[in-house]
């Protein structure tokens, strides 16, 4: 570990129970006495429920109760907050699932039915009736950019002159860039199933990328103690993301579960997730550029405006990259947010960044043909050696071998550069080329070890597994320290009972809870030492000079097992150093010039993202990242009727999530080798970069296919067609 | 869903009888569309009757053509070695929808059933016409990306989403139904309407009427086939905009052409124009743009679906290019 | 009057209207007056049942079940919410994701627009029929190899379908194979790995 040592390539360790079909997500818990919970939600965007009929609801055959704001059992910890959100730039009102009359977004829950059976459930939610007074309501960005605000979290920046410096620079571009909502859509329904065993205890299983954050929330809203709530999640089906809060539905039912003394399970609709679990919120940019005819940039001025909802402040870092990115003296930025009548935004993979690289990268690109450059050469000239957001050194940045590596694997220097160039048959050919980078985070996270007598060691952490391996990377780092055999270690997660570790989120799981796991099994091995046996050929063994066997030492000592528990967080050098991984994108499209279709035909992808813990699942996140990027690029985009305030298209049929036809082969190129100063295996994070900036690499290689510059993602044929 | 009496039935007799004598009551085939639209509660029968098990499933040939079962499968049909020999445009229209999965499912009947994919029509929430008569459209003037360029009315600019009927209506498919009164034969092309003042009409069926069959007589155009689907994303999805072309070609000389468009209209869309147009002469680009442009003279954007109106003509000319082209499948 | 109670009365009165609403009795030879004075007496709960379940014999992964069930309950949530049959999964409930496929006598479809009651006398596959005992189908040893899934949710559905994808032969090609697996969303975009594994099963030649 933290060598430059290369880890096998492993199969998942979970993997039997996922192609099997034994894997249980939270839904799937057999349950006696299981009830079902439906939402019925508003049709109106903003105002207030006038009336609302139940009664015939109520009488439904199965039906045990139907929740309104007139009925809904109060939720403790929340009654106690102020009901303001007056720091806020909008101002508004707090939204309490069934808490008050008040609309606030289309689709907002206005009563939860609960039966029987899933059918019954469904049938009577569909009787329940309301009557609105409506007022106007506001969801259209662009109509509303006068509500702007500066959110306390993201401040402007600005280096060198306050001048906007990139408009006296010799070469000038300028352009706006519009990226229209996303919806994470895991291809697991959103939901949670709960349980009390008591008064004051509380059981769920959840879909959620922190188990201990599950918990927090439910303590906190039922006022009861941490321990007293169990979160259960060990197979989460897709995050993404919208897991990163327990949502108020989540909370709603646990009440609604206590109140009827009964287990009661809520699956979502797809309709539904895209109102309520999150989604990544529409934003423009506009961004400006001046660099020398050499090609030097000058200035780069970089706006974001992105929506929130009115009664909660979301923030991400969608101009973060642009301060640092490139070795350029004059760099301001500005991020403003937007209250409108929706539901809340949630970091979608690659949060902010992705939107952010979109336009950045393109815009690096468009320079990059103004001075009469390779984009990869305009690149490689304004590198930054060092960050000069932050004026320190990166950690590791491997950035101009991996701009070497991709494009001989994908030929760039064999094309031709001019636009509208390259033909295959009546399809227009391209190639396009992309940077991301994510920060390269590590939190405080704890694990626990046993060793048990029959040299099977048991690893846990309160972690999440929402798909990117988690169990097989720390599997593997326990392995790798220990020299113990892969068959004889488990790593358990996915329970808020074990040693605490933070949310699955931000590419840090394997940086935090890796190095907990490293720690906790070297200090294991000093444990196994001072007892005189030490793990070797896969097993424990006395060591040389010694003859106690570990059954007889245990025997000895009284136990059963060896156990540690250590907690592990990065210390100065995480001040020291600007971490980030990063990742390069290069893509070949065909653009068919008559209508206007496009398609990926070959990716080739290079992380620089430390050394790989685990390269067959790590290749996975960069497929996956590419795969998303490509619904990011040509055919994701959720469309708001702003007459009505209303989805038109929340649905999988109507919403394009790619399908295998829209996805080519994927090569990923890792360079793979350890960062002296992330964390102790020399890891950084992977989740996000995979996926950052690769919308931009489309973009430019349609640019380089049809001269035509799409700035409005997703590239559908009507753009390139009307463009 | 609302609770339903379910009744299988394995004669047309009683199956017919069944849904005629009760007005709640309707057939259930693969249950694709049906079943998709009482779960969105578009619509709530209080009896399926499952004509599933009626013998409608053959597919043979006759003295002039094909005849096709009503409840033969999409991919039964799509597969079948005589549809590939002697329409290929169908095997390929009926293989570029839906998935492989749902045209496992899929009959032929339903299919010709199926209810327009238009999102207001879905949303119980929203205006539709077609759902709910008097409502209003909510498409006209909102989101109307994928909606009809020929033959709307100013109460609805729904498309028929089906695939498989473009391919019918270019083959000159006569549709056959048995209802309470007896059999009788519709010509593919009258048996879905426009819209006009009652959109929530999509056809020509009479209440009680079974489709028991579709026969497609012989023709000329096997050889030059090509159905061109233009989609948001590459499969698994509805056409923007679709066109079925065949070609009878002979040292490059048109002597027959077929060619219909989906995506487009209230009703698969025949450009009987074009092919009168094309008829007798040479298979160039020329020619086959002017076709385009001869048929696209009354197509009328609704805002969001403005492409379309560049998008169809240049979806004609690929498709006559690739029909041209690809000699046979 | 206590909540129970209301309830219970509530629910008395329901079942009342729900009978006289519904066109089951047209279906039934019992006359509507002698069910509704069951509804009166108390003894509704039982006819309902009665009245509004059917009965289904259906084998599951070689397993004969025998249940009654309301006509609109899917396959999908039989499978999932009464037979415990988990292992296929639901994304969407309306066709758009392929989560749900199963086969039915052989052939891929999607449980969740197939009313159970249409599958009486046929004989259902889902993911928990293929392996035998410890011994995988060599499609999901093949998965498993491939790494051909994430989160691990989409997966047997794609392994179902991936195997009819075989069978029906239209795994010539690995672009074959997108374009015969696209009705399959996989969100953790592990396509191209699924890509590999299937090519990989159909190269090997095994018998699936
Ligand atoms: C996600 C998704 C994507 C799809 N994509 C496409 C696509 O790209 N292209 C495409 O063409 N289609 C597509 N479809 C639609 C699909 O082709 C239709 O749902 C299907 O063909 C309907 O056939 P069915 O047998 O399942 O009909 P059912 O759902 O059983 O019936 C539909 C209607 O037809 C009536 N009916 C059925 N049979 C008869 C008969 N013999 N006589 C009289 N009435 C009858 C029924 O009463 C019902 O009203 C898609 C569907 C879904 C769910
Ligand atoms: S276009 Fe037709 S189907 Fe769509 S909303 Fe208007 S009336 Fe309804
Ligand atoms: S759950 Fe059946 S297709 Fe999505
Ligand atoms: S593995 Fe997660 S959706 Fe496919």
């Amino acid at each position: 570990m933290g060598t430059d040592k290369k880890s096998e390539p492993l199969n998942r360790v979970d993997g039997r129970a996922k192609v099997t079909g034994k894997a249980k997500y939270f839904a799937e818990f057999e349950v006696p006495g299981l009830t079902y919970a439906v939402m019925v939600t508003s049709t109106i965007t903003r105002g207030t429920i006038a009336t609302i009929d139940t009664k015939n609801a109520e009488r439904a055959p199965g039906v045990l109760a139907v929740y309104t704001h007139l009925n809904m059992p109060a939720i403790p910890g929340w009654a106690d907050q102020p009901n303001s959100n007056a720091k806020l730039p909008s101002g508004g009102e707090k939204y309490r699932m069934l808490g008050s009359n008040k609309i606030l977004f289309n689709g907002q829950p206005i009563a939860l039915v609960v039966a029987n059976t899933l059918e019954r459930a469904q049938y009577a939610a569909s009787l329940v009736t309301a009557s609105y007074n409506k007022t106007e309501h506001q969801t259209d960005l662009l109509k509303n950019t006068q509500k702007a605000a500066m959110p306390g979290r993201f401040g402007d920046y600005t280096r060198g002159e306050q001048k906007e410096a990139y408009k006296t620079a010799p070469v000038t571009i300028a352009a706006d860039y519009t990226i229209p909502v996303e919806v994470h859509n895991p291809m697991e329904l959103a939901g949670i199933l709960a349980i009390w065993e008591g008064e004051d205890q509380l059981k769920v299983y959840a879909k959620t990328q922190g188990v201990k954050a599950t918990q927090r929330t439910l303590a906190g809203a039922f006022k009861i103690p941490e321990k007293n709530v169990q979160v259960h999640s060990e197979f989460v089906g897709g995050g993404f993301g919208m897991g990163l809060r327990t949502w108020p539905q989540e909370v709603a039912v646990a009440a609604a579960a206590r109140q009827l003394k009964k287990p009661v399970k809520l699956v979502m609709t797809r309709q539904q997730m895209f109102s309520l679990v999150g989604h990544r919120p529409y934003t423009v940019q506009h961004i400006s550029m001046g660099a020398d005819k050499d090609g030097q940039l000058q200035g780069i001025y970089h706006e974001a405006t992105a929506e929130t909802a009115s009664y909660d402040d979301f923030t991400e870092g969608t101009v973060a990259m642009t301060r640092f990115m490139y070795a350029c003296p004059n760099v301001t930025t500005k991020y403003r947010i937007v209250p409108l009548d929706r539901g809340v935004p949630i970091w979608m993979r690659g949060p902010g960044e992705a939107t952010g690289a979109f336009a950045l990268e393109s815009a690096i690109d468009e320079m990059a043909y103004k001075v009469n450059m390779d984009p990869l050469d305009f690149r490689v000239k304004n590198f930054a050696e060092t960050d000069p957001e932050k004026n320190k050194p990166f950690s590791s940045n491997n950035l101009k071998e991996a701009y070497q590596l991709g494009s001989e694997k994908i030929g760039w220097n064999k094309r031709d550069r001019t636009p509208g160039s390259m033909k295959d048959g009546e399809w227009l050919v391209g190639y396009g080329m992309s940077t991301g980078v994510f920060g390269a985070h590590r939190g405080e996270s704890t694990c626990r070890a046993q060793l048990n007598a029959d040299g099977t060691l048991i690893l846990q952490s309160a972690t999440s597994d929402i798909g990117p391996g988690t169990s097989t990377a720390m599997v593997q780092i326990a392995h790798e320290v220990t020299g113990l055999s892969i068959n004889k270690i488990r790593f358990e997660l996915g329970d808020a009972s074990l040693p605490p570790s933070g949310s699955q989120g931000g590419s840090a799981t394997v940086s935090s809870v890796g190095s907990a796991v490293f720690d906790t099994c070297t200090a294991l091995k000093a444990l196994l030492a001072e007892a005189g046996l030490a793990f070797e050929e896969g097993t424990v063994k006395p060591v040389t000079g010694k003859t106690a066997t570990m059954q007889q030492v245990l025997a000895t000592q009284n136990k059963t097992f060896f156990e540690v528990t250590k907690s592990s967080k990065g210390g100065a050098e995480q001040d020291k150093y600007s971490m980030y991984s990063f990742s390069i994108h290069f893509a070949e499209v065909r653009v068919h010039p008559h209508t206007g279709v496009v398609r990926v035909k070959r990716v080739v992808t290079v992380a620089d993202s430390g050394r790989i813990v685990s390269p067959k699942t790590a290749a996975s996140q960069m497929i996956g990242g590419v795969t998303g990027g490509i619904g990011m690029a040509l055919t994701e985009e959720a469309v708001i009727d702003h007459r009505f305030g209303r989805f038109v298209n929340n649905n999988l049929g109507d919403y394009h999530v790619p399908v295998s036809a829209d996805v080519p082969h994927i090569e990923t190129i890792f360079i793979d080798k350890p960062d002296p100063y992330s964390n102790p295996m020399g890891s950084k994070g992977m989740g996000e970069i995979a996926l950052i900036g690769f919308s931009a690499a489309v973009a430019n290689a349609v640019y380089h296919a049809t001269g035509k510059r799409i700035r409005e993602l997703p590239i559908t044929p009507d753009k390139i067609l009307s463009a | 869903m609302k609770q339903f009496s379910y009744v299988r039935v394995t004669s047309s007799d009683a199956a017919i009888a069944a849904v005629s004598k009760d007005k709640s009551a309707t057939f259930l085939a693969g249950g694709t569309n049906l079943v998709d639209l009482m779960k969105s509660g578009v619509t709530g029968p209080e009896r399926l009757v499952d004509i599933n098990r009626l013998p409608l499933t053959k597919i043979e040939a006759t003295k002039t053509g094909l005849h096709i079962g009503a409840l033969a499968k999409n991919t039964t049909v799509a597969e079948h070695p005589l549809v590939i020999k002697h329409f290929p445009l169908l095997s390929l229209a009926l293989k570029a929808g839906a998935s492989p999965q749902l045209r496992n499912m899929a009959t032929v009947g339903g299919n010709m059933m199926q209810r327009t994919r238009c999102h207001y029509f879905y949303d119980t929430a929203m205006p539709c016409n077609k759902r709910n008569p008097g409502s209003g459209c909510g498409a006209i003037g909102g989101f109307n990306r994928m909606h009809a360029i020929f033959g709307a009315s100013d109460k609805c600019i729904a498309v028929h989403p089906s695939d498989m009927c473009v391919a019918l209506t270019a083959l000159d498919a006569v549709v056959t139904v048995r209802g309470p009164k007896g059999e009788r034969t519709i010509p593919f092309g009258d048996f879905h309407r426009l819209p006009g003042d009652t959109p929530e009409v999509d056809n020509t069926l009479q209440r009680g009427e079974l489709i028991t069959a579709v026969d497609i007589p012989f023709n000329e155009v096997a050889g030059h086939a090509h159905y061109l689907k233009v989609r948001d994303r590459a499969s698994y999805a509805f056409a923007l905009v679709s066109v079925g072309a065949a070609l009878s070609l002979k040292d490059n000389n048109i002597s027959d052409v077929r060619l219909a468009m989906g995506g487009v209209a209230h009703k698969p869309w025949r450009l009987k124009e074009a092919e009168a147009f094309l008829k007798g002469k040479k298979a160039t680009v020329d020619n086959f743009q002017e076709a385009a442009r001869i048929v696209m003279g009354p197509a009328k954007s609704q805002g969001s679906n403005e492409f379309k109106l560049t998008l169809a003509p240049n979806t004609i000319v690929e498709a006559l290019k690739l029909a041209a082209a690809n000699g046979n499948i | 009057m206590d909540d129970q109670l209301r309830n219970e009365e509530q629910n008395g009165t329901s079942r009342r209207s729900f009978l006289k609403q519904t066109s089951l009795m047209t279906a039934l030879a019992l006359a509507p007056e002698t069910v509704l004075k069951a509804a009166e007496s108390g003894l509704d709960e039982k006819i309902a049942a009665a009245i509004e379940t059917m009965p289904l014999n259906v084998v599951i992964n070689g397993v004969k079940q025998s249940v009654r069930i309301e006509p609109r309950v899917t396959l999908l949530d039989l499978l999932r919410e009464r037979l415990q049959l988990t292992g296929t999964k639901k994304g969407c409930d309306h066709g758009q994701c392929g989560a749900c496929t199963v086969h039915i006598d052989g052939e891929r479809v999607n449980a969740c627009l197939t009313l159970a009651l249409t599958t009486e006398g046929r004989e259902v596959t889902t993911i928990e029929g293929l392996a035998h005992g410890d011994e995988l189908h060599p499609m999901q040893e093949a998965f498993l190899e491939h790494d051909g899934f994430q989160c691990g949710y989409c997966t047997p559905g794609q392994i179902m379908s991936a195997i009819c994808c075989i069978r029906e032969g239209h795994a010539g090609t690995p672009d074959e194979v997108r374009e015969y697996m696209s009705g399959n969303i996989c969100r953790c975009g592990a396509y191209s790995n699924i890509v590999d594994a299937i090519m990989d099963v159909k190269q090997g030649g095994k018998k699936i």
